[in-house]
Protein backbone atom coordinates (compact mmCIF):
# COMPACT_ATOMS: atom_id res chain seq x y z
CA UNK A 1 0.00 0.00 0.00
CA UNK A 2 1.08 3.56 -1.02
CA UNK A 3 0.39 6.82 0.23
CA UNK A 4 -1.76 7.78 -2.94
CA UNK A 5 -4.09 4.66 -2.26
CA UNK A 6 -4.54 6.35 1.09
CA UNK A 7 -5.28 9.56 -0.40
CA UNK A 8 -6.81 7.98 -3.60
CA UNK A 9 -9.84 6.18 -1.81
CA UNK A 10 -11.20 8.44 0.86
CA UNK A 11 -10.93 11.16 -2.03
CA UNK A 12 -13.42 9.31 -4.08
CA UNK A 13 -15.86 8.48 -0.87
CA UNK A 14 -15.77 11.87 -0.09
CA UNK A 15 -16.44 13.27 -3.33
CA UNK A 16 -19.55 10.52 -3.70
CA UNK A 17 -20.98 11.35 0.00
CA UNK A 18 -20.66 15.32 -0.46
CA UNK A 19 -23.09 14.60 -4.03
CA UNK A 20 -25.59 12.63 -1.77
CA UNK A 21 -25.83 15.12 0.90
CA UNK A 22 -26.21 18.15 -1.46
CA UNK A 23 -29.19 16.20 -3.01
CA UNK A 24 -30.43 15.13 0.00
CA UNK A 25 -29.69 17.84 2.91
CA UNK A 26 -32.69 19.37 4.23
CA UNK A 27 -30.47 22.40 5.22
CA UNK A 28 -30.26 24.20 1.96
CA UNK A 29 -26.83 25.50 3.27
CA UNK A 30 -25.61 22.53 4.09
CA UNK A 31 -26.32 21.50 1.07
CA UNK A 32 -24.54 24.49 -0.39
CA UNK A 33 -21.63 23.27 1.49
CA UNK A 34 -21.71 19.71 0.30
CA UNK A 35 -21.43 20.80 -2.96
CA UNK A 36 -18.37 23.00 -1.91
CA UNK A 37 -17.08 19.28 -0.62
CA UNK A 38 -17.96 17.61 -3.54
CA UNK A 39 -16.45 19.76 -5.93
CA UNK A 40 -13.25 20.39 -3.89
CA UNK A 41 -12.67 16.27 -4.11
CA UNK A 42 -13.08 16.67 -7.74
CA UNK A 43 -10.78 19.26 -7.87
CA UNK A 44 -8.63 16.51 -5.78
CA UNK A 45 -8.94 14.15 -9.13
CA UNK A 46 -8.10 16.37 -11.69
CA UNK A 47 -4.83 16.05 -9.33
CA UNK A 48 -4.57 12.11 -9.51
CA UNK A 49 -5.63 12.76 -13.50
CA UNK A 50 -2.55 15.40 -13.03
CA UNK A 51 -4.70 17.79 -15.44
CA UNK A 52 -3.41 20.40 -12.40
CA UNK A 53 -4.31 23.56 -14.74
CA UNK A 54 -7.58 22.19 -14.90
CA UNK A 55 -7.99 21.60 -10.87
CA UNK A 56 -6.72 25.04 -10.14
CA UNK A 57 -8.87 26.44 -12.15
CA UNK A 58 -11.97 24.25 -10.65
CA UNK A 59 -10.50 25.35 -7.01
CA UNK A 60 -10.69 29.09 -7.55
CA UNK A 61 -14.23 28.91 -10.05
CA UNK A 62 -16.12 26.37 -8.85
CA UNK A 63 -15.29 26.81 -4.92
CA UNK A 64 -14.52 30.32 -4.99
CA UNK A 65 -16.83 31.76 -7.46
CA UNK A 66 -20.22 29.81 -7.97
CA UNK A 67 -20.20 28.39 -4.34
CA UNK A 68 -20.26 31.87 -3.11
CA UNK A 69 -23.04 33.19 -6.04
CA UNK A 70 -24.81 30.10 -4.54
CA UNK A 71 -24.81 30.54 -1.22
CA UNK A 72 -26.01 34.17 -1.59
CA UNK A 73 -28.80 32.60 -4.03
CA UNK A 74 -29.50 30.18 -0.78
CA UNK A 75 -30.37 33.68 0.88
CA UNK A 76 -33.32 34.39 -0.71
CA UNK A 77 -35.49 31.26 0.08
CA UNK A 78 -37.81 32.11 2.77
CA UNK A 79 -37.44 28.76 4.64
CA UNK A 80 -34.04 27.19 4.35
CA UNK A 81 -34.30 24.64 6.97
CA UNK A 82 -38.01 24.33 6.80
CA UNK A 83 -40.79 22.29 5.78
CA UNK A 84 -41.00 23.42 2.32
CA UNK A 85 -37.68 22.08 1.63
CA UNK A 86 -38.97 18.59 2.06
CA UNK A 87 -40.24 16.91 -1.02
CA UNK A 88 -43.19 14.94 -1.17
CA UNK A 89 -42.90 11.04 -0.63
CA UNK A 90 -44.37 10.35 -4.59
CA UNK A 91 -42.02 13.11 -5.77
CA UNK A 92 -38.73 11.60 -3.72
CA UNK A 93 -39.71 7.65 -4.89
CA UNK A 94 -39.37 9.40 -8.52
CA UNK A 95 -36.32 10.93 -7.99
CA UNK A 96 -34.68 8.19 -6.51
CA UNK A 97 -35.91 6.02 -9.25
CA UNK A 98 -34.74 8.03 -12.06
CA UNK A 99 -31.28 8.91 -10.61
CA UNK A 100 -30.79 5.06 -9.77
CA UNK A 101 -31.73 4.49 -13.44
CA UNK A 102 -29.20 6.96 -14.66
CA UNK A 103 -27.01 5.24 -12.33
CA UNK A 104 -27.19 1.70 -13.64
CA UNK A 105 -26.78 2.76 -17.17
CA UNK A 106 -23.63 4.82 -16.36
CA UNK A 107 -22.05 1.78 -14.20
CA UNK A 108 -23.02 -0.18 -16.58
CA UNK A 109 -21.16 1.30 -19.58
CA UNK A 110 -18.31 1.90 -17.55
CA UNK A 111 -17.59 -1.54 -16.80
CA UNK A 112 -18.65 -2.78 -20.39
CA UNK A 113 -15.62 -0.38 -21.59
CA UNK A 114 -12.21 -2.49 -21.25
CA UNK A 115 -14.71 -5.32 -23.00
CA UNK A 116 -15.48 -3.17 -25.64
CA UNK A 117 -11.54 -1.85 -26.40
CA UNK A 118 -11.14 -5.79 -26.82
CA UNK A 119 -8.95 -5.53 -23.84
CA UNK A 120 -9.26 -7.85 -20.26
CA UNK A 121 -8.67 -6.63 -16.95
CA UNK A 122 -10.11 -3.65 -15.20
CA UNK A 123 -6.35 -2.15 -15.71
CA UNK A 124 -6.33 -1.63 -19.02
CA UNK A 125 -9.42 0.36 -19.98
CA UNK A 126 -9.02 1.93 -23.42
CA UNK A 127 -5.12 2.09 -22.69
CA UNK A 128 -3.47 1.58 -20.07
CA UNK A 129 -2.02 4.16 -17.43
CA UNK A 130 0.50 5.91 -19.25
CA UNK A 131 3.70 6.46 -16.64
CA UNK A 132 3.89 10.53 -15.78
CA UNK A 133 3.24 13.35 -18.55
CA UNK A 134 6.73 14.80 -18.31
CA UNK A 135 6.03 18.45 -19.27
CA UNK A 136 2.78 18.85 -17.56
CA UNK A 137 -0.32 19.03 -19.39
CA UNK A 138 -1.03 22.99 -18.53
CA UNK A 139 1.94 24.17 -22.11
CA UNK A 140 0.25 21.67 -24.07
CA UNK A 141 -3.18 22.99 -23.19
CA UNK A 142 -2.00 26.44 -24.26
CA UNK A 143 -0.64 25.58 -26.91
CA UNK A 144 -4.26 24.36 -27.86
CA UNK A 145 -6.31 26.69 -26.98
CA UNK A 146 -4.10 28.92 -28.89
CA UNK A 147 -4.44 26.96 -31.98
CA UNK A 148 -7.21 24.18 -32.58
CA UNK A 149 -9.42 25.64 -30.08
CA UNK A 150 -9.64 29.06 -31.18
CA UNK A 151 -12.21 29.79 -32.17
CA UNK A 152 -14.29 28.68 -29.22
CA UNK A 153 -11.98 30.24 -27.27
CA UNK A 154 -13.03 34.21 -28.75
CA UNK A 155 -16.46 32.59 -29.09
CA UNK A 156 -16.85 32.23 -25.56
CA UNK A 157 -14.79 34.95 -24.73
CA UNK A 158 -17.83 36.80 -26.33
CA UNK A 159 -20.33 34.78 -24.30
CA UNK A 160 -18.75 35.69 -20.88
CA UNK A 161 -19.32 39.55 -22.04
CA UNK A 162 -22.96 38.49 -22.81
CA UNK A 163 -23.66 36.82 -19.94
CA UNK A 164 -22.30 40.09 -17.67
CA UNK A 165 -24.20 42.68 -19.66
CA UNK A 166 -27.45 40.03 -19.19
CA UNK A 167 -26.77 39.53 -15.64
CA UNK A 168 -26.57 43.20 -14.84
CA UNK A 169 -30.22 43.92 -17.28
CA UNK A 170 -31.32 41.15 -15.34
CA UNK A 171 -31.16 42.39 -11.83
CA UNK A 172 -31.95 46.15 -12.88
CA UNK A 173 -35.18 48.04 -11.41
CA UNK A 174 -37.10 48.38 -13.99
CA UNK A 175 -37.41 52.04 -15.12
CA UNK A 176 -34.12 53.00 -13.76
CA UNK B 1 -11.69 -6.56 -7.22
CA UNK B 2 -8.95 -6.95 -5.91
CA UNK B 3 -6.76 -5.38 -8.21
CA UNK B 4 -8.81 -2.28 -9.06
CA UNK B 5 -8.84 -1.47 -5.41
CA UNK B 6 -4.55 -1.32 -5.48
CA UNK B 7 -4.12 -0.32 -8.92
CA UNK B 8 -6.21 2.90 -7.56
CA UNK B 9 -5.62 6.26 -9.47
CA UNK B 10 -4.20 4.23 -12.43
CA UNK B 11 -7.46 3.21 -14.06
CA UNK B 12 -9.89 4.41 -15.27
CA UNK B 13 -12.84 2.72 -13.39
CA UNK B 14 -13.27 4.88 -10.46
CA UNK B 15 -13.21 8.02 -11.78
CA UNK B 16 -15.77 6.70 -13.77
CA UNK B 17 -17.73 5.32 -11.11
CA UNK B 18 -17.98 8.54 -8.98
CA UNK B 19 -18.56 10.47 -12.27
CA UNK B 20 -21.94 8.46 -11.95
CA UNK B 21 -22.76 8.73 -8.65
CA UNK B 22 -22.25 12.79 -9.29
CA UNK B 23 -24.66 12.46 -11.91
CA UNK B 24 -27.53 10.34 -10.12
CA UNK B 25 -27.22 12.30 -7.55
CA UNK B 26 -27.74 15.68 -9.84
CA UNK B 27 -30.40 14.25 -11.40
CA UNK B 28 -31.38 13.36 -7.68
CA UNK B 29 -31.42 17.13 -6.95
CA UNK B 30 -32.73 18.52 -10.13
CA UNK B 31 -35.76 15.93 -9.43
CA UNK B 32 -36.92 16.35 -5.30
CA UNK B 33 -35.66 20.07 -5.10
CA UNK B 34 -38.38 23.22 -4.41
CA UNK B 35 -35.98 25.24 -4.10
CA UNK B 36 -34.39 27.25 -7.40
CA UNK B 37 -31.33 27.26 -6.04
CA UNK B 38 -31.01 23.85 -5.03
CA UNK B 39 -31.91 22.82 -8.76
CA UNK B 40 -29.14 24.80 -9.83
CA UNK B 41 -26.78 22.80 -7.51
CA UNK B 42 -28.38 19.84 -8.88
CA UNK B 43 -26.94 20.96 -12.41
CA UNK B 44 -23.41 22.01 -11.37
CA UNK B 45 -23.14 18.49 -10.08
CA UNK B 46 -24.24 16.94 -13.62
CA UNK B 47 -21.74 19.35 -15.07
CA UNK B 48 -18.90 18.16 -12.60
CA UNK B 49 -19.69 14.69 -14.08
CA UNK B 50 -19.40 14.99 -17.30
CA UNK B 51 -16.16 16.98 -16.90
CA UNK B 52 -14.40 14.52 -15.25
CA UNK B 53 -15.43 12.28 -17.34
CA UNK B 54 -14.06 14.04 -20.50
CA UNK B 55 -10.81 14.15 -18.27
CA UNK B 56 -10.83 10.94 -17.01
CA UNK B 57 -10.98 9.59 -20.61
CA UNK B 58 -8.70 11.63 -22.26
CA UNK B 59 -5.92 10.90 -19.78
CA UNK B 60 -5.85 7.31 -20.42
CA UNK B 61 -5.30 7.89 -24.23
CA UNK B 62 -2.04 9.64 -23.95
CA UNK B 63 -1.14 13.38 -23.82
CA UNK B 64 -2.65 14.48 -26.73
CA UNK B 65 -6.10 13.34 -25.85
CA UNK B 66 -5.30 14.60 -22.32
CA UNK B 67 -5.06 18.25 -23.85
CA UNK B 68 -8.17 17.67 -26.00
CA UNK B 69 -10.21 16.08 -22.88
CA UNK B 70 -9.18 19.09 -20.64
CA UNK B 71 -9.94 21.99 -23.35
CA UNK B 72 -13.32 20.43 -23.33
CA UNK B 73 -13.68 20.39 -19.26
CA UNK B 74 -12.33 24.45 -19.25
CA UNK B 75 -15.38 25.13 -21.41
CA UNK B 76 -17.46 23.15 -19.14
CA UNK B 77 -16.50 25.12 -16.33
CA UNK B 78 -16.43 28.39 -17.71
CA UNK B 79 -19.92 27.71 -19.09
CA UNK B 80 -21.22 26.54 -15.58
CA UNK B 81 -19.72 30.04 -14.26
CA UNK B 82 -21.86 31.51 -16.97
CA UNK B 83 -24.90 29.46 -16.26
CA UNK B 84 -24.67 29.97 -12.65
CA UNK B 85 -23.84 33.92 -12.95
CA UNK B 86 -27.32 34.22 -15.15
CA UNK B 87 -29.52 31.85 -12.91
CA UNK B 88 -28.46 33.95 -9.74
CA UNK B 89 -29.62 37.00 -11.74
CA UNK B 90 -32.75 35.38 -12.65
CA UNK B 91 -33.11 34.03 -8.90
CA UNK B 92 -32.83 38.11 -7.58
CA UNK B 93 -35.36 38.95 -9.73
CA UNK B 94 -37.71 36.07 -8.98
CA UNK B 95 -37.47 36.73 -5.47
CA UNK B 96 -38.24 40.05 -6.38
CA UNK B 97 -42.10 39.43 -7.66
CA UNK B 98 -42.78 36.57 -5.86
CA UNK B 99 -40.86 37.50 -2.44
CA UNK B 100 -39.65 33.23 -2.68
CA UNK B 101 -37.85 31.28 -5.05
CA UNK B 102 -40.43 28.35 -4.12
CA UNK B 103 -40.72 26.40 -7.80
CA UNK B 104 -43.98 25.29 -6.67
CA UNK B 105 -45.16 28.63 -6.45
CA UNK B 106 -44.00 30.75 -9.22
CA UNK B 107 -46.25 29.89 -11.82
CA UNK B 108 -46.95 32.92 -13.65
CA UNK B 109 -45.10 34.80 -16.32
CA UNK B 110 -45.82 38.46 -15.03
CA UNK B 111 -46.22 39.78 -11.57
CA UNK B 112 -48.43 38.00 -9.07
CA UNK B 113 -51.72 39.04 -8.87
Amino acid sequence: MNLELFLFWPLCALTVVGALSTALARNLVYAALALGVTLAGVSGLYFFLQAEFLAAVQLTVYVGGILVLILFGVMFSRDILGQSQRPSKRVLGLGILSSLVALVAMVRTALAIPAAAGLSGERSAPSAWIGNFSPNTSSHLGDLLATTYLVPFLTIAVLLTVVLVGALVLVRKEGE
Amino acid sequence: MNSLLLSGPESLLPYLLVSACLFAAGILACTTRRNAVGYLMGIELMLNAAALDFVAYGRFRGLEAAGHGQVFSLFVIVLAAAEAAVALALVYSVYRTFRDVDLDRTTTLGSKR
